[in-house]
């Protein structure tokens, strides 16, 4: 059958080359920009803004309402973490006095003046612990270096933008771990200060987390608190607690269960991700549109070239007819020739949108400037992607042989055969 | 072999109603005989062929090919009689442009679900039984016309049928062409095919063991 079918197609060679092509532009189209999609989309998602599906960030209500509401002390803690599907709670406690950094020295073979705001939280190391090589996220002490985290976030920020803004060393998450920096505690180039003294400290980074404070330290929680008791700022109350849901199917019932304490949830994050995301959906699933209505007209276009070739091979399926052929077998034919088309249709198309992607994955990476987040691809191709599109070339094909095989099934051999 | 009983073919005739172009033909064709049906043009002599042959079922009456009553038989059950039962010589040849003459001659295994892998040694006996050992790799527009009608009647021979339907199977032929082909015929019919042959030619008329003239849609 495949020899016959084969044999058809060459006895119209344009016809079935313009079939082949219409079903290559309209797969290849669709596997382009839903590769694309998906590639950008994995960028928002897990690049630039890596929200952790299973994570609640629960902050302190404005308003006090009665029992609700109020400030997250240990009492409220232990009652979130009571909740249900509530697999663990981190506490978050921001260092209430201002900080600064003033560098003075080499900064990895460089020559570094520079002073800076510093903003910092502590957290409950489980929290960040995993991405600690050394495992050491502890308090240690008065006049010991305070280990701190740095969001991998604000690195690539740093190394996209502003290290080639101000000709600075690019670094690297091992670069980082061990460097050292001083921090001046209750001194502040924009805020005012509590009038008490301003302490010496050493911050180290020990590692590097997308759970990290974007623009900030993210300290252990027990620094925190000896830092804001020693300023005699509050150093009981807590200003996040992120809870870590069992599931993350979960968390609907746990950001319920919050609000219903009178606690709000910062979804800030989330809601921007959510938000690209669909803005990335939405184009994605538009381009999709447009090249599944170009299958669709592939499928008009193997209709017509089938047709035609159906009218051209009249006689030809009227001996077969009459060798053996039952109708089954003629609609067969002209089925399985459009299938050869649907599935070669199908493989230049995928194979071109591969070859397409990977050629602008190499012009981004040697035209295009370096930005935050820009991705060593922009294009994903998984798996289900493959066989969809072999599936919708078929689908075209297929629907596009449906008429011409009836047609080719009800041709009378008696008559096409006579003289 | 063959026998039909009130067969009558009509076709619709615009506003005169039905054309009737075989009026109740009764025929009766024994195993081995070489037969020919003349006839003017337009007598049914074609349309008589298509129906003995299972190619047209639009027909009233009882038909028996083969042993096999061809009157209400399914579509499936009509193509496997075309199948195995019959074979077809056309006057045009109807060759598959694109297939080589083995594979034309082996054209009937394609449809045949219980077709072995023996098709292409079948294919080469059957060429070899029309004289056209060696000429199996070539495509029909590399052949003569005689050498054509032998491939096609190779083809028709492929499934070993009981029956060799022929329509003007020397039409398309010059003289001596004819003949050998005509020679051919005599010398399956002597092997013991059943050979019914419709033509105006009256060299196959005189090797037809028995003619018969179809005229006003009846044989006579």
């Amino acid at each position: 059958m495949v020899q016959l079918a084969r044999l058809g197609l060459s006895s119209d060679r344009r016809g079935a080359v313009s079939s082949c092509f219409g079903v290559a532009v309209g797969v290849g189209a669709l596997v382009f920009f839903v590769a694309l999609g998906l590639g950008v989309g994995r960028v928002v998602r897990e690049k630039v803004f890596p929200v952790d599906t299973s994570l609640v960030e629960v902050v302190p209500s404005a308003l006090t309402l009665g029992l609700l509401g109020g400030a997250l002390d240990e009492r409220e803690v232990e009652r979130l973490q009571g909740l249900p599907g509530v697999a663990r709670a981190y506490r978050k406690m921001t260092v209430r006095v201002p900080a600064v950094t003033i560098y003075d020295g080499d900064f990895f073979g460089q020559r570094l003046r520079m002073g800076l705001e510093v903003l910092a939280v502590g957290v409950d190391p489980g929290l960040v612990q995993r991405d600690v090589p050394g495992g050491d996220f502890s308090d240690h002490g008065p006049g010991q270096p305070i280990p701190a985290v740095l969001s991998s976030r604000l690195l690539e920020i740093y190394n996209k933008s502003f290290a080639p803004a101000r000709a600075l060393p690019q670094l690297s998450a091992a670069m980082l771990i061990g460097f050292g920096f001083p921090v001046e505690l209750n001194r502040s180039y924009v805020a005012r200060t509590g009038g008490g003294p301003t302490t010496s400290a050493r911050a180290q980074v020990v590692g590097i987390s997308d759970r990290g404070l974007l623009a900030g330290l993210t300290i252990p929680l027990a620094t925190a608190q000896r830092i804001n008791r020693e300023s005699h700022a509050d150093a009981d109350t807590y200003s996040a607690v992120t809870l870590e849901a069992a599931d993350p199917s979960r968390v609907p019932e746990l950001v319920a269960a919050v609000k219903a304490m009178g606690h709000r949830v910062d979804d800030q994050e989330r809601r921007l991700a959510e938000n690209a995301g669909a803005a990335v959906a939405i184009t994605t699933l538009s381009m999709a549109l447009l090249s599944v209505l170009i299958c669709l007209l592939a499928g008009f276009n193997i209709a017509h070239a089938l047709s035609a070739s159906v009218r051209a091979r009249a006689r030809e399926l009227g001996v077969m007819r009459a060798v053996g052929a039952s109708r089954g077998d003629v609609a067969s034919l002209v089925l399985a020739e459009a299938l050869v088309l649907g599935v070669a249709g199908s493989v230049l198309g995928t194979a071109a949108a591969v070859l397409a992607a990977a050629l602008l994955d190499r012009v981004a990476v040697s035209v295009l400037p370096e930005f935050p987040f820009k991705p060593d691809t922009f294009f994903l191709f998984p798996g289900w992607l493959l066989v969809g599109a072999l599936g919708l070339g078929l689908i075209a094909a297929r629907g596009g042989a449906w008429l011409p095989a009836r047609r080719a099934a009800a041709l009378d051999p008696a008559r096409v055969l006579a003289g | 072999m063959i026998v039909t009983r009130r067969l009558t073919r009509s076709y619709p005739d615009g506003a005169r109603g039905r054309a009737v172009v075989l009026a109740g033909v009764d025929l009766e064709v024994k195993a081995g005989e070489f037969t020919a049906v003349v006839g003017r043009s337009g007598s049914g002599k074609s349309t008589l062929l298509h129906v003995l042959g299972g190619l047209d079922s639009g027909f009233e009456g009882e038909v028996t090919v083969a042993g096999i009553r061809l009157d209400g038989l399914a579509e499936l059950a009509l193509a496997r009689f075309r199948n195995r039962q019959v074979g077809f010589v056309f006057q045009s040849f109807h060759l598959v442009g694109g297939l080589r003459a083995h594979e034309n001659v082996a054209l009937p295994a394609y449809f045949d679900a219980t077709a072995g892998d023996d098709a292409r040694a079948r294919a080469l006996e059957a060429l070899a039984r029309v004289g056209l050992e060696g000429k199996a790799e070539r495509l029909p527009s590399q052949l003569s016309g005689g050498e054509r009608q032998r491939v096609a009647i190779a083809r028709a021979l492929f499934s070993r049928p009981r029956v060799l339907l022929c329509d003007e199977p020397t039409g398309n032929l010059d003289a001596e062409t004819a003949e050998e082909i005509i020679e051919l015929f005599k010398t399956l019919n002597r092997d013991g095919l059943t050979v019914l042959a419709v033509t105006h030619e009256e060299r196959l008329r005189g090797a037809a063991t028995r003619v018969l003239t179809l005229g006003h849609g009846v044989l006579s």
